[in-house]
């Protein structure tokens, strides 16, 4: 192997690929426009329905409200974004319902019913217990925030009634509630963000260091075989050792800019996104990237880079033509999907068996990096476990460009 | 100078089982001379050539090229070859510059070298005009030209040409014989393959009637037609294989 042999190749290769439209759309646009204006659609979809839900006024119809108590009508009156409408207003200021009023509430004529027991009042008063039902219909997503709002009136309602039937018997209020419960967030923001924004970040980044290394790897073999160039590499003094070598290295090249293009994408555009939010959660959840995440981040993509090429440049080398390597790599990006998902899972810890697990080990490394917890027996182990795998792919790699059969498939 | 020793190659196949597809070949072909493999297709020519130019390794035989040993010595010995086929491809993105650029370093050369190189090349190929344009721009027949002059960057004392012409224009196809007729003149030993009995005939000083992988006869035209009592080589051709 003669270094400058390689760098002879690889710099030609990589020139090749850098003309390559295909292969400029997966490493940079993807990653500088489509993943920005993908963040920033979704952000926009957000905020429109989280501004048409805070504005959004319920509306409750109550059956029986004249069994009802004052203080609870005036309050449910009182309460923002709710309307309530006794049945009797209810159906004179809309002549279309004349049926069951739970057939409306399907319909979505209005959010929510409440019904009101005859004995309400009375058993308020003489401190029997009694119900009040409320009818919601749970594949609405507006009736179910409604049931909330009920329940944020009713609630302290019982509490104030409780309250007043204490004090006139002259019982301290702790007699029924002994002691707080007061539950203290002790996350520091950073493992907030990375866990409840960063999830997906991981995700993209695989998914993306692997699309960065398709084009480069079919173009690199197969299409040197459809090109019929091939046969005079063969027959150049270069050995095959040398091109498999200064291929790959192009590959890793381009895996690697893609890889940390999306990232960096991803980590400006969520922080563009949250910014927007309102109030403090917005600089709560920020994505911080210091330099050491980066570097954190190339340790485990680096290695896993150097998987894909391996992988994706034996199929290549493998393949006849062009489209068969396609339909390949194709089959082969179902493969790593599935374990790049793992950070999205709930419940995924890190452990020394997920950590020899190719991809998934940078998956859940990756969330914990953005997250701000980095466990180095973890990378440490996965940083070897890949780096041994993308060794043996490249050796056999290696092993299938030396082979006659290999290189004259036809 | 090639000098082709008992060459042989066997390629295990799923359904024919063992195939002999070149099958004890010898034969020379000394610096100024160009020797001519004429045979139908799968006849064993582009295999035969192959191991020739150390694409693929003889299952048993050997070659030598300019007295270097290609199963010994494989990348010595394509330091002395230049390779042409008829569907070799380009780097379309590439420019012709930039290709037989790189190819020139593959070879070992230096820079000034290749730079000295190109120039009198694209200057005798009358290439200047496209020399900087991208290749998957050019005409068929430019692009040929960048193909010769791929395969003589080096200088080679001997030139291996894989059917030539096949799939050709008239414009490009006479190009190649025209460069092949060069480098006799340059004193390189020319081996080329082909099926067209024609070309065989104008081109070559000696030819080798090949079929089966083996070769039936050799010499110059002449001689063929002499011991196979034909007044054409075609006629010849069928005579001499039997059938």
């Amino acid at each position: 192997m003669r270094f400058r042999t390689v760098w002879t190749i690889y710099r030609k290769e990589l020139t090749d690929t850098l003309r390559d439209r295909r292969t400029l759309i997966f490493m940079l646009a993807i990653p500088i426009v489509a993943i920005p204006l993908m963040i920033m659609a979704i952000s926009q979809l957000m905020m429109s329905q989280i501004e048409k839900q805070m504005k959004y006024e319920s509306v409750v119809v109550v059956q029986g409200a004249e069994y009802i108590t004052d203080e609870l009508w005036t309050r449910l009156l009182d309460a923002d974004r709710v309307e309530v409408k006794s049945e009797e207003d209810y159906r004179a200021g809309d002549s279309v319902c004349e049926g069951e009023l739970k057939a409306a509430l399907i319909a979505g004529e209005f959010e929510a019913l409440m019904v009101i027991p005859e004995t309400f009042d009375s058993a308020i008063v003489s401190e029997s217990r009694t119900e009040v039902e409320i009818y919601f219909d749970e594949a609405e997503l507006k009736s179910e925030f409604t049931v909330r709002k009920l329940k944020d009136i009713l609630e302290p309602y019982g509490e104030y009634i409780v309250a007043q039937r204490l004090a006139s018997r002259d019982v301290p209020a702790e007699v029924i509630e002994p002691f707080d419960i007061n539950s203290h967030n002790v996350a520091p923001m950073r493992k907030l963000a990375g866990e409840k924004v960063g999830a997906m970040l991981p995700y993209v980044v695989i998914l993306m260091c692997f699309m960065g290394a398709i084009y480069p790897a079919i173009d690199l073999a197969a299409g040197e075989k459809e090109r019929g160039t091939l046969e005079t590499l063969l027959v150049s003094p270069a050995s095959r050792g040398e091109f498999v070598v200064g291929k790959y290295l192009v590959i890793l090249t381009t895996s690697l800019v893609a890889a940390l293009m999306s990232l960096g994408s991803l980590t400006f555009s969520i922080n563009y996104m949250i910014k927007g939010l309102p109030g403090e959660i917005g600089k709560m959840l920020m994505l911080q990237l210091d330099i050491g995440t980066i570097l954190l981040v190339v340790l485990v993509v680096l290695p896993m880079s150097g998987i894909f090429a391996a992988l994706l440049l034996s199929v290549s080398v493998f393949a006849r033509s062009f489209k068969e390597a396609q339909n390949y790599s194709n089959a082969l990006t179902m493969m790593i999907i599935l374990p790049a998902l793992a950070s999205m899972l709930p419940g995924v810890e890190m452990s020394y068996q997920l950590a020899l697990i190719p991809v998934l080990n940078a998956s859940l490394i990756i969330k914990n990096a953005v997250s701000g917890t980095v466990q180095w027996n973890y990378v440490a182990t996965a940083f070897v476990a890949s780096v041994v795998y993308a060794v043996v792919l490249l050796f056999f790699a290696k092993k299938w460009f030396e082979r006659e059969s290999v290189l004259f498939r036809t | 100078m090639i000098q082709a020793n008992d060459l042989c190659k066997i390629f295990k196949d799923k359904k024919r089982g063992e195939v002999r597809a070149v099958d004890g070949v010898s034969f020379e072909c000394k610096p100024g001379e160009v020797f001519g493999l004429l045979g139908p297709n799968g006849a064993g020519k582009t295999t035969t050539l192959r191991m020739l130019s150390t694409a693929l390794k003889p299952t048993s035989g050997t070659a030598l090229i300019d007295g270097l040993d290609v199963v010994q010595e494989p990348q010595k010995a394509r330091k002395r070859i230049g390779f042409l086929s008829g569907n070799t491809g380009l780097y379309g993105r590439l420019s012709a510059r930039e290709m037989v650029t790189y190819f020139g370093k593959l070879y070992g050369m230096q820079k000034d070298a290749i730079a000295e190189r190109i120039d009198k090349i694209f200057t005798m190929l009358d290439m200047l005009d496209f020399a900087d344009a991208r290749n998957d721009k050019l005409s068929s027949g430019m692009k040929q030209k960048v193909s010769i002059a791929r395969s003589v960057v080096h200088d080679p004392p001997v030139m291996v040409f894989d059917e030539p012409t096949t799939g050709l224009d008239v414009m490009s196809s006479r190009t190649i014989v025209g460069f092949i007729n060069r480098c006799r003149e340059d004193g390189k030993s020319v081996i080329f393959s082909t099926h067209i009995m024609s070309e065989a005939a104008r081109l070559c000083d000696r030819i080798a009637i090949i079929h089966n992988g083996r070769i039936y006869a050799a010499g110059t035209v002449q001689d063929i037609l002499n011991t196979s009592g034909c007044d054409n080589l075609e006629d010849a051709f069928i005579k001499i294989i039997g059938e």
